[in-house]
């Protein structure tokens, strides 16, 4: 049964806050993390096939790191100043771990902050026993994006936490702007999804059922989370629209700055930053997601995401393996499409050199493993559709 | 480097078919449990694998020593020591290096080269470092600018992973501190999630969401358990697929053949153990006029040392009538260079019994000495001792003397100088080459377990030399490269014969401290002398 603090001891006002009309400062320094490390982390690979060789301080590493420091900074700021100062209102809007209280996404950040830092020296050790791994997902690689995940998880429940109080508190404006700030991150966590998924939806890749798999385990758990948590009607179209045009900007400006290979071998003569692909159309999928579960708010979750999953793979493919063809083609081989950056160690006689889809499927092998790719979106949905109305109703 | 493009290489890791991915490489995972990858003994070049060089570069006289990373890919350090060969030596005012594929597309296109560092306290002496990326025939290319010009030199680099490193017990305790608080921390996230998220503010938890966040918690628990088992088998599962890339050299069989008509003869017999797809045994190319040179030297005193040049009956196997050999046990090492520029050294053991063969001719050669005394060496130690004399008599009353011994630390270069004496103990004069060179070398460690076959230009494969050499020709002669080689001095173009040295000079640096014997060879009319010479390598500086 639930009762109410014992608040005689605590510190009456929240410094957290100048009013109770405004965002924060630590949640605008946990959503400039998330945009940090998003940046830094494409601008990282582009770096790796541009130039090669680094060191922990370029500025793509910065970048990335900046986002477990501010993360650090933020997070680390609510739980001490929770804990030990003991502000009223943050008390009675916060949750206890071991004896520490501060808002839930504040420990989920401080987790993620840990999990970067631990993987530093974890893959310091790994390239010295194993080599430099020239690949994204590797141990220590996917700690480390463990890690920004959970700041990104830890931003995006801190929002909801202070948008949903925002909401039962009437303020309808607060609760505006905490939403849009929602989008925004839901949006970045969209990139980074796509990131980890990069090694598996090159264009090259697009004419094979694997990388439609490697969409639908997940991404149609983002989608269901932010349109469940956000209360946005497009939720998901906001935040793919923000995805196409982070990964847009990308392709279009990191070809603007000088670059040149400082590793062999050399089989591409790099004269600037070679951009990220040009982004899947995640966007056709969410449309149709956000259309979907506006017209089926009364069905049951198993229901909604049994139609779900067939919807979400097949609008895709309807749209990416057209897109996919164009791609390959001499229409695509410009600035914004950017199908003619190749990174340096590409060699001449690589699919993506050659513009030529890698093992490509059809016929029986094709429809299979869509049918496995609709069955994970139904799974991913469904989850989606449960973690999202866990999270709906968050308040700390 | 959090973070790092997947590439592919024609030299190195094979490119991964889409959806060859594990599955568990789709999931967010990660692993706490140390596995300590044991160290795994490096076999490339049998136990030597620094590479020590010594060539031109253009007008500049250049000592390299490039030691290649454990791991690949990784950093090779390189260091370079301009040759001051008097007052009138051209000065040297940079130089940059640039690491290469040795054949291939990628060998016409290298990356911007980088600055070597020039010492402060000894301006002829220059270091970097040089990531190499993958597996294979690299070569090392040195832009030398300076008081006469520009000048080019290249030094092939074999670059292979020879082992894993295990984890420092320090760092063991960190990260699993670490994992265990990430572990934890996941468990308590899980249980305030359950007990106290969806409270409004300034509510506390009923008795009925606290027993639901212990149920979420032992859920939590049961997953992180099942979370880091999986990363286990991750983390072993890529620890096995790198020590699949870990070098390993052809095998080679070694059986003793007799046949009435054509007396005992050697048949070897090479095998691709696997390794990198792209190595081949059917891509022998000639090193110094013979696809393979085969030492046979009799075990445990190494008293009895061959030089012998079998020849290739077909791929993968070689044939070779043998000379008389005394009865033992030997160990054999064999080179071989690849048409990638990549060198190798084969080795087995073969026990004989007295061989009653053919008299040795053309290239063939033997020496004898006496034995290593084992009562010198201690382990990796020894004593001055054991340099018990700079001068080997020769059985034609011919002196070889090693011009400076003396212990050196492990993995110091140094130049080997050793000169030829005729029987008055005057220096030869009638010096020849043998094989294009003033002389060879066989640095061997006591116990086997180091073998190095040294030129005049050092210990890379003239092979490969070559086949560097000729990507920086500027309009010179295939003459003009080779006689740029230390040691390989070319008849000049006309008809006058010229007068050879009697002194030859081998770049080596030991690899290990310990006791090691030096097989030099150097040729004199048509006479190939072999002298043996003791050495002692004391523990490295660093």
């Amino acid at each position: 049964m639930a009762t109410t603090w014992n608040t005689s001891n605590l510190v009456p006002d929240d410094t957290g806050s100048k009013s109770a009309n405004s965002i924060p400062w630590y949640l605008w320094c946990s959503v400039l993390a998330v945009t940090s490390v998003s940046i830094g982390a494409h601008w990282d690979v582009s770096w790796h096939r541009s130039i090669g060789r680094d060191t922990f301080w370029t500025p793509a590493h910065i970048a990335i790191y900046a986002c477990g420091v501010l993360a650090a900074i933020s997070c680390g700021y609510l739980v001490l100043f929770t804990t030990f100062r003991k502000p009223a209102s943050m008390v009675a809007s916060s949750v206890e771990i071991f004896g520490f209280r501060a808002p839930l996404g504040a420990f989920i950040a401080s987790w993620g902050g840990i999990a970067m830092l631990t993987s530093a020296p974890f893959d310091n050790w790994w390239h010295n026993a194993y080599g430099l791994d020239v690949k994204i997902v590797s141990p220590p690689h996917t700690l480390l994006m463990l890690g920004v995940f959970a700041v990104s998880v830890g931003t995006l429940i801190m929002l909801l936490g202070s948008m949903n109080r925002a909401e039962q508190a009437g303020n309808a404006m607060l609760a505006r702007h905490l939403q849009w700030m929602l989008l925004y991150i839901g949006g970045l966590m969209v990139v980074f999804q796509m990131f980890f998924r990069m090694e598996y939806t090159w264009d090259v890749y697009l004419h094979g059922a694997s990388a439609y798999e490697a969409i639908a385990i997940g991404m149609p758990t983002l989608f269901a989370v932010l349109w469940q948590s956000s209360r946005s009607r497009w939720a998901c179209t906001w935040a793919t629209l923000i995805y196409t045009v982070f990964l847009e900007a990308a392709v279009l400006i990191l070809p603007l700055f000088p670059a040149e290979p400082k590793l062999g071998p050399v089989f591409q003569q790099v004269t600037h930053f070679i951009p990220p692909k040009f982004p899947i159309l995640l966007i056709v999928p969410a449309i149709a997601m956000d259309l979907l579960w506006n017209s089926t708010r009364t069905w049951k979750p198993w229901l909604t995401a049994l139609a779900s999953g067939p919807v979400f793979v097949l609008s895709l493919v309807a749209v990416e393996w057209p897109f996919a063809d164009f791609l390959m083609t001499k229409a695509a081989a410009n600035r914004f499409f950017g199908t003619t950056y190749f990174g340096y160690p590409e060699p001449p006689t690589s699919f993506d050199v050659l513009r030529r889809f890698v093992d490509p499927q059809h016929g029986a092998t094709l429809w299979n493993g869509l049918a496995l790719a609709m069955l994970f979106a139904f799974l991913s949905t469904w989850l989606g559709i449960a973690l999202g109305r866990w999270m709906r109703a968050i308040q700390r | 480097m959090p973070f790092s493009a997947r590439t592919s290489t024609s030299l190195g890791r094979h490119r991964k078919k889409p959806g060859a991915g594990k599955w568990s490489e789709r999931l967010f995972l990660f692993t706490i449990i140390a596995i300590l990858a044991g160290a795994v003994p490096a076999r490339a070049h049998v136990g030597s694998p620094d590479i020590y060089a010594d060539g031109k570069a253009g007008p500049y006289r250049l000592f390299v020593t490039v030691r290649p990373p454990l791991v690949i890919p990784g950093v090779a350090e390189i260091e370079v020591r301009a040759e001051d060969t008097g007052t009138d030596a051209p000065a040297i005012s940079g130089i940059q290096i640039a690491p290469i594929p040795l054949t291939g597309p990628a060998s016409l296109h290298p990356p911007v080269a980088d600055p070597m560092k020039q010492s402060a306290q000894d301006k002829h002496f220059f270091t970097g470092a040089l990531w190499i990326m993958a597996s294979g025939s690299w070569q090392v290319r040195f832009t030398v600018q300076g008081s006469q010009g520009a000048g080019v030199l290249s030094i092939p680099v074999p670059a292979t992973s020879s082992s894993t490193r295990g984890m420092q017990t320090g760092l063991g305790v960190l990260l699993g501190s670490l994992g265990l608080l990430l572990v934890a921390g996941v468990i308590g996230i899980v249980g305030a999630a359950a007990r106290d998220a969806q409270l409004p503010p300034g509510a506390v938890a009923s008795r009925q969401a606290t027993k639901r966040a212990w149920i979420a918690m032992g859920g939590a628990l049961v997953f992180m358990i099942a979370a880091v088992w999986f990363g286990n088998v991750w983390w072993k599962g890529e620890a096995d697929n790198y020590a699949r890339y870990v070098y390993k050299p052809l095998t080679m069989q070694a059986l003793l053949e007799q046949s009435p008509n054509a007396g005992p003869s050697l048949k070897l017999k090479i095998e691709d153990p696997g390794w990198l797809k792209s190595r081949k045994i059917d891509d022998l190319v000639l090193d110094h006029d013979h696809l393979m040179h085969l030492y046979f030297i009799r075990k445990p005193g190494m008293d009895v040392v061959y030089h012998l040049h079998p020849e290739q009956i077909a791929p993968g196997e070689f044939q070779l009538a043998l000379p008389s050999i005394p009865a033992g046990t030997y160990s054999l090492y064999a080179d071989v260079v690849h048409a990638t520029g990549f060198p190798e050294t084969l080795v087995a053991q073969l026990t004989l019994p007295v061989i009653a063969g053919r008299p040795l001719t053309g290239d063939d050669a033997k020496g004898l000495a006496q034995a290593l005394n084992p009562a010198r060496v201690d382990g990796n130690s020894c004593p001055a001792s054991l340099i018990t004399r700079s001068s080997f008599p020769l059985p034609d009353g011919y002196t070889m003397v090693w011009d400076n011994p003396g212990i050196l630390p492990a993995k110091t270069p140094q130049i080997f100088g050793f000169s030829l004496l005729d029987v008055k103990g005057k220096p030869a004069s009638d010096t020849a080459l043998y094989m294009g060179m003033l002389g060879h070398a066989a640095f061997v460690k006591d116990d086997g377990t180091v073998f190095a076959h040294v030129h005049p230009s050092g210990t890379v494969s003239m092979a490969a030399l070559m086949m560097a050499a000729a990507q920086n020709r500027t309009g010179a002669s295939k003459a003009d490269e080779m006689a740029s080689m230390p040691g390989m001095a070319m008849p000049a173009a006309s008809n006058a014969p010229t007068k050879l040295p009697n002194t030859v000079g081998l770049p080596y640096g030991f690899p290990a401290a310990g006791a090691y014997r030096i097989f030099v060879q150097m040729k004199h009319g048509n006479t190939i002398e072999t002298a043996a010479f003791d050495a002692c390598a004391a523990a490295s500086r660093n």
